[in-house]
């Protein structure tokens, strides 16, 4: 039982957990499909942002008409104030359709969102504690034209924002798109478009129509592509798992042991019994081996039983993890942990605990098998 | 004179001058903390199919140690053993199991029913073991309790029932399997001897209407004036061998 819990409770704290990672930033800024011109992944300089994305927006317009879409202008740039000053990456974007994509309007603590006035800003809270500044206060944002002299925007802040990322606040500032375009010189350029189908698991064959629509100097780039490492992350805890498993298996495997042979040596008169008046050594082994999968499936299943009364709540209400709360933003996830419970979980409990306890028996029912009859029977 | 017993069906023939038993020259060693004990020193006899044969002898004679090893439980240490004519010496863990299933049945001193199963599981186990379907051995071991006159005691378990009642039980038991020879080691030892003489009668009735082969190890005084061929141990050699007339 408390192997199936352990295994049931780790695993879907862990895929929460990851889960919220890739969940936060896909909706904080990746999206879950990108259009760029070619190049811009590796180079995302104002020179590799798409001079004139109309043909980007018509195959957009056949290709992903039940998605939501935002366009961006992105460059790198200092934000200031009077009394000091930090670099950030500068989002231009149109606050409408940047609300659909992305969740950055969700995480304002103060202020509000882009309204579309263009001498607006939000920046992040540990940006405007560096800035000494608050809602309504005058930042200067500053940037490299694309002809490259140096371009420079007054704006109010209107808003702060912050997200489970304190890496990701620090380095983010948000203005009109309007705004940004005119500050770089690069009037309807766009950096990147935006992409988040309705439905999650349509976003490979929606990149891949639009991929096939689009002339080959643009990239079109899915999540898994956008944040490799993160996807890493999870397929690698999908392939460790199995030595978390393992490790759990094998701590069984010592219990279920000790417990059958336990049970052996109690038994060894019925066994001795059991021989004389004609039982096999094959019969007396299986007996055993199923007395442990019996024990394998019952555990199994009050396992589950507890697990499912741990997790319904929390799936809920969350485990809250306020005291790592630093490190935890750094990993880009919440304080707050949704544990997410898999079909996989559950077959893998399935599978591992009741094949345990099996093992486990195997050494007993080798001593059951080994007993002499006449010994046995005068076992007490 | 052959008889033909019929219990659920099987028909076994009885020839009384067919050796069941045979035992040659068997000597039994084992060790006690290090100390070699002579248990049987070179024991030579045979049991006829019919037989009411009864070993006594004081404790530590070598009566349970003889019968543990006519009924494959034990090896000897020197010496052959032949169940109707095969030698056991060479036979498999596997092979011996499956003769005891068989051709023998065991009633033990402290009866050793399977406290969790009624009466009639507990006959039905060993034609389980078998391989008889549920249906037919339900039918047999139903008779054989009735046969017996404990037909009532199907459906209790052992700690429903009095010792006699067990031992009954035990001896329907031992006979499910239309064995061709009963080891009963010390069957009245824990029984009164009110209980123990039903009990003897019961057994002396299967020997006599179903022709089935009785070997006893007993000092109980009842057990041994109702043997047919009483066998004395003595320091585990056979000092006494005869026949009651």
């Amino acid at each position: 039982m408390i192997g199936v819990v352990t295994m049931v409770l780790t695993d879907s704290l862990s895929v929460g957990m990851i889960r919220q990672m890739l969940t936060n930033q896909i909706g904080a800024d990746a999206g879950y499909i990108q259009i760029h011109k070619k190049g811009y992944q590796e180079n995302p300089t104002l020179k590799n942002s798409i001079p004139d994305p109309g043909e980007v927006r018509a195959v957009l317009e056949k290709d992903a008409r039940s998605c939501n879409i935002s366009e961006r202008l992105r460059t790198f740039g200092l934000v200031s104030s009077a009394n000091n000053s930090s670099g950030v990456a500068i989002v231009g974007v149109t606050p409408q359709s940047e609300k659909r994509v992305t969740t950055i309007c969700k995480y304002i603590v103060n202020g509000a969102y882009l309204s579309g006035n263009t001498d607006e800003a939000i920046i992040s809270t540990s940006t405007a504690d560096k800035l000494k500044v608050g809602i309504g206060d005058k930042v200067v944002i500053m940037a490299s034209r694309l002809d490259g002299s140096v371009g420079s925007e007054a704006c109010r802040v209107v808003g702060i924002f912050e997200t489970f990322d304190s890496g990701f606040d620090q380095s983010h500032v948000y203005i009109p798109l309007q705004t940004a375009q005119q500050m770089v010189g690069a009037q309807g350029r766009i950096s990147e478009f935006v992409i988040n189908p309705a439905d999650a698991k349509r976003t490979d064959p929606i990149a891949d129509k639009i991929r096939s629509d689009l002339p080959g100097e643009f990239e079109v780039l899915t999540f898994k592509q956008m944040l490799p490492l993160l996807v890493m992350q999870m397929q690698l805890y999908n392939e460790t798992i199995y030595i978390f498993y393992a490790i759990i298996a094998i701590a069984l495997i010592f219990g279920i042991v000790n417990t059958m042979l336990m049970a052996v040596m109690e038994r060894t008169h019925e066994f001795g019994v059991d021989m004389a008046i004609g039982m096999s050594n094959k019969r007396i082994f299986i007996m055993v081996l199923v007395e442990a999968l019996y024990l394998g499936v019952v555990g199994t299943t009050i396992g589950f039983l507890v697990s499912f009364a741990i997790y319904v709540p929390l799936s809920y209400s969350g485990w809250n993890l306020a005291m790592f709360s630093e490190s935890l933003k750094w990993l880009g996830v919440g304080t707050i942990i949704y544990p997410t419970l898999t079909v996989s979980s559950l077959t893998n409990a399935i599978m591992v605990i009741p094949t345990a306890t099996v093992i486990g028996a195997i050494y007993p029912a080798l001593r059951a098998v080994k007993l002499q009859p006449y010994e046995a029977i005068r076992a007490t | 004179m052959p008889t033909a017993q019929s219990i659920g069906g099987i028909m076994e023939s009885n020839n009384i001058n067919h050796e069941i038993v045979r035992v040659e020259h068997v000597r039994k060693v084992y060790q006690d903390n290090g100390v070699p004990v002579n248990a049987l020193r070179g024991i030579n006899l045979t049991v006829s199919s019919g037989d009411f044969s009864v070993i006594a002898g004081p404790s530590g004679s070598g009566k349970t140690t003889l019968l543990n090893i006519i009924g494959t439980l034990d090896k000897p240490t020197e010496g052959k053993i032949f169940l109707d004519g095969e030698d056991v010496e060479s036979k498999t863990r596997r092979q011996l199991a499956d003769i005891r299933l068989r051709k023998i049945g065991f009633v033990f001193q402290a009866y050793n029913l399977n406290p969790v199963l009624s009466a009639l599981e507990n006959v039905e186990f060993t034609m389980m073991l078998r391989g008889i379907d549920s249906g037919e051995r339900k039918r047999r071991a139903l008779a054989l309790l009735h046969e017996l006159g404990i037909a009532e005691l199907a459906h209790k378990r052992p700690n429903e029932m009095s010792g006699g009642q067990q031992q009954r039980v035990a001896v329907t038991r031992a006979i499910s399997n239309d064995p061709r020879l009963v080891l009963a080691d010390e069957p009245t030892a824990n029984l009164d001897s009110e209980t123990a003489i039903k009990l003897l009668e019961l057994m002396e009735k299967l020997n006599r209407d179903d022709g089935i082969t009785f070997v006893f190890s007993s000092h109980d005084p009842q057990v041994i004036e109702r043997a047919h061929r009483l066998l004395i141990l003595k320091d585990g050699q056979i000092v006494t061998d005869k026949r009651n007339s």
